[in-house]
């Protein structure tokens, strides 16, 4: 393999690529990105066996050919070269590859690519296809909620649902459940239904970058697996095995209370509280207060407590539709929530000091999230 | 960290101290008026080997006293109502007094359910007659009868309070009647040394029966005859201690009062009279500690977020190891199985045991997250509070998990 590539390029591929490496597993390939000739452009992959992730970037190939580098020595590398032409040429009966640049010359020790396990080519007819600045935000309103608890790996994921022109993605850790909708362009001929691993969106809402290209969703029949792309990306990811609990049965149909407020008041409110709330267990007190007569001003105090800090109390302005209410959710949560609102304002649903709370945001019909308060023994 | 009170010990100050008297049983009073002037005692029932863990003043007429077994006090008092405890309402009502001593002082520190200090070395008022409005107050607002003295120091105060409850109910009983103490002491300053001499030298902080036996053999009565020796002779004789005895028998004592709450963890441990090699026995061990621990946090209020075990090996070393919940528990079980996997992480299989131990930190009110789903913890704490209204009302052997059976 004889290639020749820019170093911004090249540097910018191993960026996206690195979060797939796998440094320290037991198979010594995983530690090493794949450089492959194809089709006049050089393919970098790196895979931890539950994520893949392949970019394309533009080169002069002289010599078709693949190998296998170590990603940390590669990449440290080659982001401390000049921005000019960087050449790479492998030598095969040695598994060694020179990179030349400037007047730096380096040779690196590879392993061969045909240790490298191969990864699914998805079929881009009948993908799913989504703007991508849409799915971004909606794996940024969603992914947070999903949990990090390894004892319940559905909870992991996000449950990404397609039928015809709608898509409904959602994530819950046992506390709090996010649930976002959008319109697609081009209807699905199928419906489609699939856990992916919160980690696996984060790292694509990472690589998809900035533009609005469309992004392509496949799921290969049998595979368990799901493969997106995007631009020159390409990310594959195993699917989680099991049943997503049915989440349209914890969202409250009814409340008692509405409280409006404007997000970003609340928010800062939220922080100042958590502020004090995190030396403890991060609980903030939420006094809603009803409203003197119909359309009347009200408030909301959000107040919290440490042993250790001190006290924190805020008053935020409100419209409160129905009674008053004191109810305690983890801070962080609430904040979380409010973090992925883009409305102005945002309304909280409420029933009882011990039900679900609901937050939308004020004009968007396509988010919602619910937050389990916590009991104050 | 407690707040302390600064003190450095060159400014006079008036510590207040207050007992309830015969807390559980008044609190029983206010409940069920009918118990009133009856001799009757809290506590567990005489076939479970329970024991008086409060009795009536009637009760004690007869001579019935706290921490007997209930079997000797029916003894002592056939007519004897025995009343089952319900701790979990006076804590509250314990929680109303401290309440109100907090509006009185900032500097409170609470010792007991039914005891605490005040620094009220900055309320102007004379002490005898804000004694008597705190003691008036808690009487109307709470229908508790109390004992309070006031000293200079802590020490003094404690001592005070008991002197005169103990003289206030040899003046009732001469009366022939059966009625709280009500009783405030006050002991001016620079009158500490003089009040404590003719007192029994046990009455000291620090003089368990061993110390009071040796005193004896020299001679040693009273606090007065202890305040005779020179400090440097009980050094020689007591150690450390003998510091704290002379310095305390001149009735100089300059702990500050601490206000805030003295938890910080609560553990039990076990020493094996043989190492164990057994894991059932050791996870038994462990679910025992566990429950006793749990038990604990929820009779005072609090949960935990860090479980820590501690293990000891038959050479002696000793390893603890812990690890943070997402929130904080006062459930057996969830204690229970950190511990365990904490026991599985450090412990090779059939390693011998020969001490094991659990505790819980990381304290705070029991505030836990609500669930979207489980129900299950939802339903294990309903039971939980089934079987600790069952022990409280019965006693700790009434219910029983059945692999705790023999």
């Amino acid at each position: 393999m004889k290639v020749t590539v820019l170093q911004e390029n090249l540097a910018r591929g191993l960026g996206i690529v690195s979060k797939a490496v796998s440094p320290r597993s037991t198979l010594p390939v995983l530690a090493n990105v794949l450089l492959a000739s194809d089709e006049g452009r050089l393919r970098l992959s790196a895979t931890n066996l539950e994520l893949g992730i392949t970019c394309w970037i533009p080169a002069r190939i002289e010599e078709e050919g693949s190998t296998t580098v170590p990603a940390r020595t590669f990449s440290d590398l080659v982001n401390t070269l000049p921005g000019d032409q960087v050449s790479l040429k492998l030598d095969l009966p040695t598994q060694t590859l020179n990179v030349r640049c400037g007047t730096s010359t380096n040779d690196i020790k590879c392993i061969d690519a045909q240790e490298f396990p191969p990864l699914p080519v998805p079929d881009l007819e009948g993908a799913v296809q989504i703007n991508s600045g849409d799915f971004r935000e909606m794996i940024h309103q969603v992914a947070f909620a999903a949990s990090t608890d390894e004892a319940r790996p559905v909870l992991m994921g996000v449950l990404i649902q397609v039928e015809k022109d709608k898509m409904t993605m959602a994530a819950a850790d046992g506390f709090r459940l996010s649930v976002r909708k959008a319109v697609l362009a081009t209807p699905v001929p199928a419906p489609v239904s699939a856990i992916v691993p919160a980690q696996a969106l984060k790292e694509l809402a990472r690589v998809a970058g900035d533009g609005d290209e469309p992004i392509y969703m496949v799921l290969p029949k049998g595979r368990g697996q799901v493969i997106f792309r995007v631009k020159d990306v390409e990310l594959v990811s195993q699917l989680i095995d099991g049943t997503f609990p049915d989440f349209q049965q914890i969202i409250p149909r009814s409340y008692k209370s509405r409280t409006l407020v404007s997000t970003a008041s609340l928010l800062k409110a939220c922080k100042q509280a958590e502020i004090f709330a995190r030396e403890g267990s991060n609980v903030a007190r939420l006094n809603i207060k009803s409203a003197q007569g119909d359309l009347q001003p009200s408030e909301v105090e959000i107040s919290a407590i440490s042993e250790e800090t001190g006290k924190n109390e805020t008053i935020v302005e409100a419209t409160v539709d129905g009674g008053g209410l004191l109810i305690a959710f983890n801070v962080k949560f609430l904040r979380e929530a409010l973090e992925v609102i883009r409305t102005p304002n945002v309304a909280l649903e409420t029933s009882a000091p011990n039900a679900p709370g609901v937050i939308r945001p004020v004009g968007d019909e396509n988010f919602l999230h619910v937050i389990m308060p916590m009991h104050l023994g | 960290m407690p707040t302390r009170a600064l003190y450095n010990g060159a400014m006079p100050r008036t510590i207040l101290h207050l007992d309830l008297d015969a807390f559980f049983c008044a609190v029983e009073e206010t409940q069920n008026p009918s118990l009133r002037g009856k001799p009757f005692a809290v506590g567990g029932k005489p076939n479970e080997r329970g024991v008086v863990a409060s009795c009536s003043y009637a009760a004690r007429k007869m001579g019935v006293r706290s921490a007997m077994p209930m079997s000797r006090a029916l003894r002592l008092c056939p007519g004897l109502i025995i009343v089952p405890g319900r701790h979990r309402l006076y804590s509250e009502v314990s929680q109303k007094v401290m309440d109100i001593l907090h509006s009185q002082s900032g500097l409170v520190e609470q010792i007991s359910i039914d005891e605490a200090f005040l620094d009220i070395t900055n309320i102007r008022e004379d002490p005898e007659r804000f004694a008597r409005g705190l003691q008036a107050r808690i009487r109307d607002e709470l229908h508790l009868p109390c004992s309070i003295g006031v000293a200079s120091n802590k020490l003094v105060a404690k001592i005070a309070t008991e002197v005169g409850k103990a003289a206030a109910l040899k003046r009732i009983k001469e009366q022939g009647l059966a009625e709280p103490p009500n009783a405030v002491t006050v002991v001016p300053s620079g009158e500490e040394a003089a009040f404590l001499a003719p007192l029994p030298v046990e009455m000291l902080w620090g003089v368990g029966p061993k110390t009071a036996q040796r005193l004896s053999e020299l001679g040693v009565h009273t606090i007065g005859d202890l305040a005779k020796w020179q400090e440097g002779d009980l050094v020689r004789l007591f150690g450390e201690n003998g510091r704290d005895l002379s310095r305390h028998a001149r009735g100089i004592d300059n702990r500050p009062i601490v206000t805030e709450r003295e938890t910080k963890s609560v553990s039990q441990e076990t020493t094996f009279a043989v190492d164990v090699v057994n894991e059932r026995t050791l996870e038994k061990t462990l679910r025992g500690q566990a429950a006793e621990v749990a038990r604990q946090l929820r009779r005072e209020h609090l949960a935990g977020r860090t479980i820590k075990l501690k293990i000891r090996w038959p050479d002696f070393t000793t390893l603890t190891r812990q690890t943070t919940l997402p929130s904080p528990t006062d459930l057996e079980d969830e204690i229970a199985a950190t511990a365990l996997r904490l026991m599985r992480q450090v412990r090779k299989p059939h390693q011998p045991v020969r001490l094991i131990g659990v505790g819980v930190s990381g304290l705070g009110p029991p505030v836990r997250q609500l669930g979207l789903w489980e129900k299950d913890n939802e339903k294990l704490r309903r039971v939980q509070a089934a079987v600790d209204a069952l022990q409280e009302k019965y006693g700790s052997d009434v219910i029983h998990r059945g692999e705790e059976l023999p």
